[in-house]
């Protein structure tokens, strides 16, 4: 009987064991299943300014990568830096009804009444970097007042009272009516204003073109040698104002402010002495906020428009000293 | 057999007279931008719905009309590149007046089309009258265009951005339909339609064509040549103003890339229609037709996700090829008609008879021997003569009079009338007005005291027929029946009186299908057509029966009858060949009868013939 027992005792054991040893783990089918097959052949549609440059061709590429590992759709409208074209790629995207648009915006104002109506069409939009005057969905990108007001500082601080410098400064904007650019305009404004040591000699438009940024600032250095810096709108744009005043022998003297994603044409431009200093909003971080978004929003049950929600992504300084491989991103990183 | 029935049954004919027409320049451009539509509609599952069309309506609007001003200045000869830079102009003043300074809509668009007038003066008194190459100066014109929008907007983008128009006008001119339709493109349309009306149905619109045609041409023609240019660029900058305030009102906002290339995509959208880049040739159809193309491309390759750069050189290989066709069509179209436009008929003719034969009625003779010749260096080209009741003979001259030789030896001659054409056929009426049918002008009546009335130039226009028929071109021959009815023949409806001579008879050799005898009933003074044989000679035998006709065609040694009855199918006998050609048939009037023959051009000083029995029994 006892031996019986013991017996059982036992056998009970070994199919526990069994048991137990099957059902080591758990599935997670509840949280995994409606993730991935919600999101399988969603359609998300992005409208750059352009293709082709680091910003652009960097969003797309951590986009694109997690849209091909989640099997939802990933297209890009290329308008090539026509805000017309942009529009009839809205227009035309509207009509393909895709669950989300992406939209990178040239200025503040054109795409906004197109951006409603994608909304008014059940159609999320999330706007990217370069938001218009209307909030939609999501905005993910730099709080460009505060890239201003950071950019303003540090030429307050190379060129103003204590620097013992002329306190001159030009301003190089770029698209005029941009987000980036009226934003950041504020923000010069408000910080100059607390200065009167600055002195801004010239204010042009540079439309994000090197050779244009070149030219007036070839102009500004003739009409005013002792410039003391420059605050720009974009790196790639003020890497021609860098020429300029490397191409006139001024390169200790000029000090460059200006902001950009980050790339490493954008440090190596530092290191070359052409730029003097960045502030970065982080492409491949953007990159990941992005596509963070992206799977919220297509998960998300709530209709287009209803919840607004802002992320300005964080800011870093790139400069001489504190440009490391590490911070500095290439394309092919992000692939 | 074969033979007959290709040249029966096969409509080459149909295909030359289609090219002739105007509107077959706008065949290809028509044909691509369908397939352009049913490929896309196809490809684009949006492409086709109300709210795509829609979209692609409003920024026709637009764009159409910045083609539709490049075409006028076109067409006028020129060329305008500043197209882009007056619309970004405008863009700008629209936004500056509804948006910062807070002017009624109406007050802007005064503005704006002052704009245009400032704009496109500068650029038709530069080029208009102090005569400038349009190219340099419009490429002039769009740099400092541009720069002054630079500059302006430079100022004006914080004050645009922060201060939005609330004016319902505004926004319906960007937003609202009319009966479903976009607003904006209710308004060029009505544009385009007034300015189809002008350049096809108006004084003007012919005068800016011509001065684009061949300008020192219109000059001679006392066409006010400065002023017609310096217009086509006014005209040019105010379609292209007016665009860019609807622009204005649709977005609502401007950027540094507003504008930017448009005059490229505008040109390449021009010339794909198929207006002529060397002036002279277009139409809004061909705007309107280039337009759509060029949207419906880079739209459709946008939304195909195509790279903006691809996109760009897409549209620049299309507007090489555009302009390649478009030099080659100009070439080569003549050419390619000629050779279309001939279309022999077949006509099998009877064995010719034989002239060797003794008895044969076409043996050589001596029976004019004794023929006295009338007029022997006095006038020239005859062609068709005829004798009144008091035996006095009438004939036309080369240099546009009727010549009268006064009977009974017609050795006198005095000028009967002067008519301004060359006179073809006659014959006279019952009341005694001589009839005369004149190349190039119509059927013309003389009445006996020397008083010339136009008795018709057109007939009514045959239901299937590609040409306008209606013209007469060539009135060749006439003849009174009995009953008053008159009838004359035409020898062409597809050839001018100028160029017809050559090409008929090229045509003639193996003949030619050109002709109609024509019926004219006289109290109505209209013509109809009564008879399509190839006849460009026609004779009424009114002294045997009043259902004879008979006609020949011309350049062809055929005489046939044709038969004419009332309520049955008309029938044509061949009734007889002859060795030669000849123009005019005159029969049985105060029982003598003639024939005058046209003698070549060459030696054409020949004197009008009178012939005994010449006309052997059919």
């Amino acid at each position: 009987m006892k031996l019986r027992m013991v017996l059982a005792i036992a056998l009970g054991l070994v199919f526990a064991g069994g048991a137990l040893a099957e059902d080591k783990g758990l599935d997670n089918h509840a949280k995994r299943d409606p993730y991935y097959e919600k999101l399988k052949g969603k359609k998300v549609l992005f409208v750059p300014l352009a293709m082709g440059f680091d910003l652009t061709e960097g969003w797309a590429a951590i986009m694109r990568r997690q849209a091909k590992d989640l099997g939802y759709t990933f297209e890009i409208r290329d308008p090539n830096w026509s805000t017309d074209a942009g529009t009839r790629a809205i227009t035309d995207a509207i009509a393909q009804k895709p669950d989300l648009l992406i939209v990178h915006n040239p200025d503040l104002q054109s795409y906004a009444k197109l951006e409603q109506r994608a909304v008014q069409a059940g159609i999320k939009v999330l706007q990217v970097n370069l938001e218009t005057v209307n909030p939609t969905d999501t905005y993910i990108g730099a709080d460009w007042v505060k890239v201003g007001l950071i950019e303003a500082q540090a030429l307050v601080d190379h060129c103003g009272k204590e620097s013992g410098k002329s306190g001159k400064v030009a301003i190089l904007e770029g698209q005029p009516t941009a987000a980036s650019n009226l934003y950041e305009l504020y923000a010069y404004n408000h910080v100059f204003a607390d200065h009167p040591e600055i002195q801004v000699v010239a204010d042009q438009a540079a439309t994000y073109d090197p050779a244009k940024a070149r030219a007036i600032t070839e102009t500004v250095l003739q009409q005013h040698p002792d410039l003391c810096g420059i605050v720009g709108n974009w790196d790639n744009q003020d890497v021609g104002a860098g020429a300029a005043v490397q191409a006139a022998g001024k390169s200790g003297q000029v000090f460059i402010v200006t902001s950009g994603g980050g790339s490493k044409t954008g440090c190596d431009n530092i290191s070359k002495g052409l730029l003097s200093e960045i502030v970065s909003y982080d492409v491949p971080l953007q990159g990941d906020a992005l596509n963070q978004a992206i799977v919220e929003l297509l998960l998300s049950p709530a209709k287009a428009g209803t919840v607004q929600t802002t992320y300005f992504t964080p800011l870093t300084l790139q400069t001489k000293d504190t440009i490391s491989p590490r911070q500095c991103w290439t394309l092919d990183d992000l692939k | 057999m074969l033979t007959q029935l290709r040249y029966r049954y096969f409509p080459d004919h149909l295909i030359g007279e289609i090219l002739t027409k105007r509107w077959i320049d706008n065949a290809i451009p028509f044909l691509v931008l369908l397939v352009a539509i049913v490929v896309f509609g196809i490809l684009l599952p949006g492409f086709l719905t109300i709210n795509g069309l829609s979209d692609l309506g409003r920024q026709f609007a637009e764009f159409g009309l910045i083609v539709l001003g490049l075409t006028i200045v076109m067409i006028s000869g020129g060329i305008d590149l500043s197209v882009a830079s007056v619309y970004t102009l405008a863009v700008l003043l629209s936004l500056i007046c509804v948006n910062v300074e807070g002017w009624p809509v109406g007050l802007s668009f005064l503005a704006v089309m002052a704009l245009g007038v400032v704009c496109g003066s500068i650029n038709g008194y530069l080029i208009g009258y102090l005569r400038l190459r349009a190219f340099l100066t419009t490429l002039v014109t769009l740099i400092i265009f541009r720069s002054i929008y630079d500059i302006v907007f430079l100022r004006t983008s914080t004050a645009i951005i922060s201060s939005l128009s609330d004016s319902d006008l505004w926004t319906f001119i960007g937003e609202g339909t009319v009966l479903g339709i976009p607003f904006t493109l209710v308004v060029t349309a009505l544009i385009a339609i007034a300015w189809h009306i002008v350049l096809s149905r108006t004084r003007p619109g012919w005068r800016l064509t011509a001065v684009g045609g061949a300008r020192r041409s219109a000059y001679n023609a006392g066409i006010k040549v400065r002023r017609t240019v310096c217009a086509a660029y006014i005209w040019s900058s105010v379609l292209s103003a007016l665009a860019g305030f609807l622009f204005a009102a649709r977005i609502g906002s401007t950027g540094a890339d507003t504008g930017v290339g448009l005059e490229v995509s505008a040109l390449t959208a021009a010339v794909l229609g198929g207006n002529s880049l060397g002036g002279g040739r277009g139409s809004v159809a061909k705007a309107v037709m280039g337009a759509l193309l060029v949207l419906i491309v880079t739209d459709s390759l946008t939304s195909f996700g195509v790279s903006g750069p691809i996109n760009s050189t897409v549209l620049g290989c299309v507007l090489i090829a555009a302009v390649f066709v478009d030099m080659r069509f100009l070439r080569n179209r003549d050419r390619w008609l000629s050779k279309v436009y001939v279309s022999p008929a077949y006509l099998s003719l009877p064995p010719p008879p034989s002239a060797l034969d003794p008895t044969s009625p076409y043996a050589l003779n001596d029976k004019l021997r004794s023929v006295e010749v009338i007029g022997l260096g006095q006038i020239e080209g005859p062609e068709d003569v005829i004798l009144d009741h008091e035996d006095n003979l009438y004939c036309g001259t080369r240099h546009g009079d009727i010549v009268r030789f006064f009977g009974p030896d017609h050795s006198r001659h005095e000028i009967f009338a002067h008519i301004g054409g060359h006179p073809l056929g006659m014959a006279f009426d019952r009341k005694g007005d001589l009839l005369v049918c004149i190349g190039g002008m119509g059927l013309y009546a003389v009445s006996p005291d020397k008083t010339v009335t136009k008795l018709t130039d057109e007939t009514n226009r045959s239901w299937l027929s590609v040409v306008d028929d209606s013209r007469l071109r060539l009135a060749d021959d006439v003849d009174v029946t009995p009953d008053g009815r008159v009838y004359f023949s035409e020898a062409t409806v597809r050839y001018e009186q100028e160029d017809g001579r050559p090409t008929l008879s090229r045509a003639g050799a193996t003949a030619a299908s050109f002709a109609t005898i024509l019926g004219q009933a006289p109290p109505e003074q209209s013509s109809t057509k009564s008879c399509s044989r190839m006849a460009s000679a026609c004779r009424e035998t009114g002294n045997r029966s009043s259902s004879l006709k008979v006609g020949r065609a011309p350049s062809s040694a055929i005489i046939s009858r044709v038969q004419k009855r009332v309520g049955s199918r008309r029938s044509s006998i061949t009734c007889l060949a002859t060795p030669t050609t000849s123009t005019a048939l005159r029969m049985g009037a105060i029982g003598r009868r003639f024939w005058a023959c046209e003698p070549p051009r060459s030696t054409s000083r020949s004197p009008c013939r009178t012939f005994a029995d010449a006309w052997p029994s059919a």
